[in-house]
């Protein structure tokens, strides 16, 4: 069965060089894997690649056995769709309400009616316990609520597979143990649990049990897999 | 070293090359129109309407006081000079040519330029460095659709609704220039509607377009160009500035060569 998430030699490490160690690891269906490493490992760089949205120096990285960059505009668009991201200082739109934010994909990529867009909105505030704070902007709320409605947003799609860009940063064990726990999802439609990538410097204490791999990028861009 | 005349051949080519590229994003943003859901596009309509307060709503008493003083300056000195020559009947086609159809428009659209497209640029280039742009992106929405074709709508619209403004706000202070200097109200517009024919309007009407395609695309277009430090904000809107004020320029004096 084909991996959602396969990187095949692409040099992360030293700055994204081409003369870096070439990064390989593969995602397997309803794993949650995580890659560690410090600012100039290159990791920050990998949402990217996954979903087109800069090319790799070099090797290749596909989702859903697909390499986006390489499909034409809509269909791009579309394959994104199936991808939860949630990027590293959570990219929520500063002039919307984190309400509108969550609804933003849905709105703009689902022929979904305005009735059945709020009813999904309202589960994922729910689900990530934002709702009393949804009326707020970004930059009226904490930065737990942020990332919660960031994580709200990427879910939004009900997604197979998540890229989660430093997820944790700035939160608490117990929030972001429940944070992952909503990520994976316990039972999705196909009755399994979701697909994660997470990249950042590092897991909270607690979370390497949560996670089926967890990996630390070298500077120099090799792979060495941690005990969990 | 190269010589001025491939220096120029390259100034050239890169300038054409941007004409190109801000074609090509102009057709984008409007074929992103095609795929817009429904619900997409009620919060499109919600940004345009946002975007048409802001770029007309707000502006309008600018543009009545620009276009105020200047037709009463205009109208006053021309009753007295051409009074003297009993040469009034001029002051028709001064209203009609000199205000409704060359100045109306050129100074209603750096209005617009000056006031709505920095912002716009100043705008769209921060969200470009806050990485709201790529968020769009990466969960699958056309950027275009969410930040671009609202705006661009908006200054069409914005642009229009002003020049209509600006015009009848000149008529009414020429005429009242004329009747403070002594002309005979009835006389007066007259000769303003003699001098008006159907090319007038449908010249106003083109140029509304032309320059609110201009104050709508250009800065979106340097606006979205950054690539991500905040030191190019102030570039890009000085770039787009200083490029739609070129570019309504050049377009004025292109009408006046095929009108």
């Amino acid at each position: 069965m084909t991996p959602p998430l396969a990187i095949e030699g692409v040099p992360l490490g030293g700055g994204g060089r081409r003369d870096a160690v070439p990064l390989t690891v593969a995602v397997l269906a309803h794993e949650a894997v995580a890659l560690l490493g410090d600012e100039e490992s290159g990791l920050g760089r990998l949402g990217g690649y996954a979903l087109g949205l800069e090319p790799p120096p070099a090797g290749r990285v596909t989702v859903f056995d697909t390499i986006i960059a390489d499909l034409p505009e809509r269909e791009r668009l579309a394959v994104r769709r199936r991808v939860g991201y949630l990027p590293a200082g959570d990219g929520l739109l500063q002039n919307l309400s984190l309400r509108d934010n969550v609804a933003l994909p849905l709105r703009f990529g689902s022929e979904a009616s305005p009735r059945e867009i709020e009813g999904r909105v309202n589960v994922m505030l729910v689900a990530a316990r934002v709702t009393g704070v949804a009326g707020l902007r970004p930059a009226q709320a904490t930065e737990e609520e942020r990332r919660r409605a960031a994580f709200a947003r990427a879910l939004a799609f009900d997604p197979a597979l998540l890229i989660l860009e430093q997820p944790f940063n700035g939160l608490t064990a117990r929030t972001s143990a429940e944070l992952l726990e909503l990520a994976r999802g316990g039972e999705t439609a196909e009755g399994a649990r979701r697909t994660i990538l997470i990249t950042g410097q590092e897991l909270p204490p607690g979370l390497h049990h949560r996670v089926e791999r967890v990996f630390r990028v070298t500077r120099a861009g090799a792979l060495e897999l941690e005990a969990v | 070293m190269s010589d001025p005349i491939s220096r120029l051949g390259g100034s050239t080519a890169r300038r054409l090359s941007r004409l190109g590229a801000l074609a090509r994003f102009g057709f984008g943003a409007l074929r992103s129109l095609g795929t817009l859901p429904a619900a997409g596009r009620a919060v499109a309509l919600r940004v345009t309407l946002n975007q048409i307060r802001f770029t007309a709503a707000d502006a309008v008493g600018l543009v009545v006081l620009l276009s105020g003083i200047l037709s009463f300056l205009v109208i006053s000195q021309a009753v007295r000079e051409l009074g003297q020559l009993g040469a009034t009947d001029f002051i028709g086609t001064l209203i009609v040519v000199a205000i409704v159809r060359e100045l109306g428009p050129l100074i209603t659209a750096l209005t617009v330029a000056g006031r709505s497209g920095t912002a716009i640029a100043a705008e769209l280039a921060t969200n470009r460095v806050l990485g709201e742009v790529r968020a769009l992106e990466a969960m699958g929405i056309d950027p275009r659709q969410y930040l671009v074709l609202p705006r661009f709508v908006g200054s069409l619209v914005s642009v229009f609704v002003l020049l209509v403004v600006f015009d009848l706000v000149a008529v009414g202070a020429g005429f009242a220039a004329a009747r403070f200097n002594g002309m005979v109200a009835g006389r007066y517009f007259e000769i303003v509607l003699q001098s008006l024919a159907l090319k007038d309007v449908w010249l106003t009407v083109a140029k509304a377009v032309t320059f609110g395609l201009i104050v709508g695309l250009v800065p979106a277009y340097f606006g979205l160009a950054v690539r991500g430090a905040p030191t190019e904000i102030p570039v890009a809107t000085s770039r787009a500035t200083v490029t739609s004020i070129v570019g309504i320029f050049l377009c004025s004096a292109l009408f006046v060569v095929i009108a």
